[in-house]
């Protein structure tokens, strides 16, 4: 039998519980409820909105596939393999993470703005990276990237070390073992943590807003409307972005729907 | 054949150190340790998949101690199988198989072929290791090493799988290195023994060459020796038949006399002045009621201090004048010999099977 304490204990968890999950849905809930039925009107009355979330799907959907290509050797390499500098290397991928995202628009600004060498070699090639679809690409990729890595290495290191060992034995080299094996495999949580890469650039914005202000993704036209037309201005817009974040979570409690009857 | 000689290997904070040995061409191999011994580490390393701090490996004659394991005739089955989940049994014993003829002789041979298209996550413990089995074989390998392969199954099942392996081995003859920590597996399978521990090479042989002549008193203990003695030989001269008999067959070595404790045990071996080690392994020790007229030199009266029953075989303690003896019989003995605590019985071996090291 619980004791009365255990009980209480038991009470004021869940009080404190309910508390914290009713203080995050709240505010999604009534953004979605006062703005989410004008929002998806002006989908097909705003053709600045319309562009605006078709530009951030393009942009965040190319950053996730420039993230795939350069994050899953890296993220494989994390997982996988012994090397000197190899804590260096994660704790570089977590540092997008932790600093505030203005802060990363700037260094990124920095590196890749037209007063810098890299910046104007590739200005004087025709790519302007400030000021463009590609400055979105960038930051979207500088901010979310690091969660595709993690995501995709802890996949990887759950694959057994073993099974590509079995593949090796059997006459596959190293890429082709990882290719019908490992890949295989981990594909799920490597799909999981491109959803969520892909999740966190459609709602970036700080890196966004220093490094291109215009053409506007989904983000920068909330702010935008805000600071031109108030809360009611902004509301329609801002309901259309949690929209578009609640996608992907879909696809991806599908995902794990399927990994539980597994 | 697989011929190690002075692999070294480091993988964190363990280290496999210069282990050499040789296993014959079509010879049945069988690598003996504890958990930790470096057994599976071993493997790896002839197969490839581990590189090599120092050493070099032959496999059938020729050295690939540089060759990726892709390119190594080694087929590799672990203890967990490691059947890959995403195929299903038929896809997997055709992953690397040399063509369809061997997928369909392999799933033939260990009885697939009802089961080839089940999703391999459904498979028995014993169903698993036997698609692992043929998924090695149906790339038709000159080496097979096998990583406790039957560690995880019940006796029934693991009876099965072994007899399994058997009559693939005298089909196949290809050279077999098989890991185990278990000794009664080791005795029944091995032409060659290896013992390792903590990643050292304690002793190479034949397997009852090993059992029977361990190289030293903690080998002995290692391999499940009951009956250690310390204590000092002395050379006598030859008087039993019993001796004569061993100094012409395989144990030519000479009589002697082993003090420890208040007994004087008889014994075959070289001598080696100062303190020594007389190993005796229970199964040899015989127990009877009163001294019984033969040629077995060495009989001791003690009384029984205790009775270990598992199964069909017990293990019976004597004290023999402040020495304990252990001796294996049958738990039927035990009853037909009214065995107890306390009771006073005569324990029997031979001279021969008294090993001295």
């Amino acid at each position: 039998m619980r004791s009365a304490s255990t009980y209480a204990a038991s009470v004021v968890s869940a009080l404190f519980a309910s508390l914290f999950l009713l203080f995050l849905v709240a505010p999604l809930v009534g953004l979605v409820g006062a703005g989410g039925a004008a929002g998806v009107r002006q989908l097909f009355s705003d053709p600045e909105l319309r562009g605006a979330v078709a530009l951030t799907v393009l942009t965040a959907t190319t950053a996730t596939f420039f993230a795939v290509l350069g994050g899953t050797p890296l993220a494989y390499l994390l997982a996988r393999r012994q090397f000197t500098g190899r804590a260096l290397v994660a704790a570089i991928l977590d540092l997008p993470l932790l600093i505030p995202h203005p802060v990363a628009g700037i260094a990124l600004l920095l590196v890749l703005g037209r007063g810098s060498p890299l910046g104007s070699v590739l200005f004087g090639a025709g790519l302007r990276l400030t000021g463009s679809v590609f400055g979105v690409v960038c930051a979207m990729l500088f901010v979310a990237a690091p969660l595709y890595v993690a995501g995709a290495r802890e996949s990887f290191a759950r694959v057994d070390r073993r099974y590509e060992a079995v593949a090796r034995t059997l006459g596959d080299d190293a890429w082709r073992a990882f290719r019908r094996v490992t890949l295989p495999l981990s594909v799920r949580g490597l799909t999981a943590s491109a959803i969520v890469m892909w999740a966190r650039a459609v709602s970036e914005f700080g890196a966004i807003v220093i490094l291109t202000y215009n053409p506007k993704v989904v983000s920068v036209l909330s702010y935008d409307r805000f600071t031109t037309f108030g809360l009611s201005g902004a509301l329609p817009v801002a309901a259309v972005l949690v929209l578009l974040a609640i996608l992907p979570l879909a696809a991806l409690r599908a995902l794990r729907g399927d990994d539980s009857t597994a | 054949m697989i011929d190690v000689n002075g692999i070294t290997v480091r993988l964190g904070d363990f280290t496999l150190d210069d282990v050499s040995f040789t296993v014959p061409n079509g010879a049945y191999g069988v690598v003996i340790g504890p958990a930790g011994a470096g057994k599976t580490t071993l493997l790896e390393a002839i197969a490839g998949l581990l590189p090599l701090r120092a050493g070099h490996v032959r496999l059938r004659g020729a050295d690939v101690t540089r060759l990726p394991p892709e390119r190594r005739p080694v087929g590799l089955v672990y203890q967990h199988a490691y059947l890959f989940p995403h195929l299903t049994v038929r896809a997997n014993v055709a992953y690397g198989a040399i063509d369809d003829a061997a997928v369909a002789e392999s799933m033939d041979r260990f009885g697939l072929q009802l089961i080839g298209e089940r999703d391999v996550r459904s498979l028995s413990g014993g169903e698993r290791q036997l698609v692992a089995l043929a998924r090695a074989l149906a790339r038709r390998p000159e080496v097979l090493l096998l990583d406790e392969p039957f560690a995880a199954l019940d006796p029934r099942r693991r009876a099965a799988v072994r007899r399994e392996v058997r009559t693939m081995y005298f089909d196949r003859r290809c050279t077999v290195l098989h890991v185990t920590h278990d000794f009664d597996e080791a005795g029944l399978v091995g032409d060659v023994a290896v013992l390792l521990d903590k990643g050292r090479l304690l002793q190479a042989g034949d397997p009852a060459d090993l059992f029977r002549r361990p190289a030293n008193a903690y080998v002995a203990s290692f391999l499940g020796a009951e009956n250690i003695y310390a204590g000092t030989a002395r050379p006598i001269r030859a008087a039993s038949p019993d001796w004569v008999d061993a100094a012409v067959g395989q144990f030519a070595e000479h009589p002697l006399a082993f003090d420890t404790g208040a007994l004087t045990l008889y014994a075959l071996g070289d001598v080696v002045p100062g303190k020594v080690h007389a190993i005796l392994r229970a199964e040899d020790v015989m127990l009877s009621k009163e001294a019984i007229a033969s040629s077995v030199r060495n009989q001791f009266r003690g009384r029984v201090t205790e009775i270990v029953s598992a199964g069909a075989l017990s293990k019976v303690t004597v004290n023999a004048s402040g020495t304990p003896i252990v001796a294996a019989v049958t738990t039927r003995a035990v009853y037909e010999l009214g065995l107890e605590i306390g009771r006073e019985v005569v324990a029997s071996f031979k001279a021969a099977a008294v090993h001295i090291c």
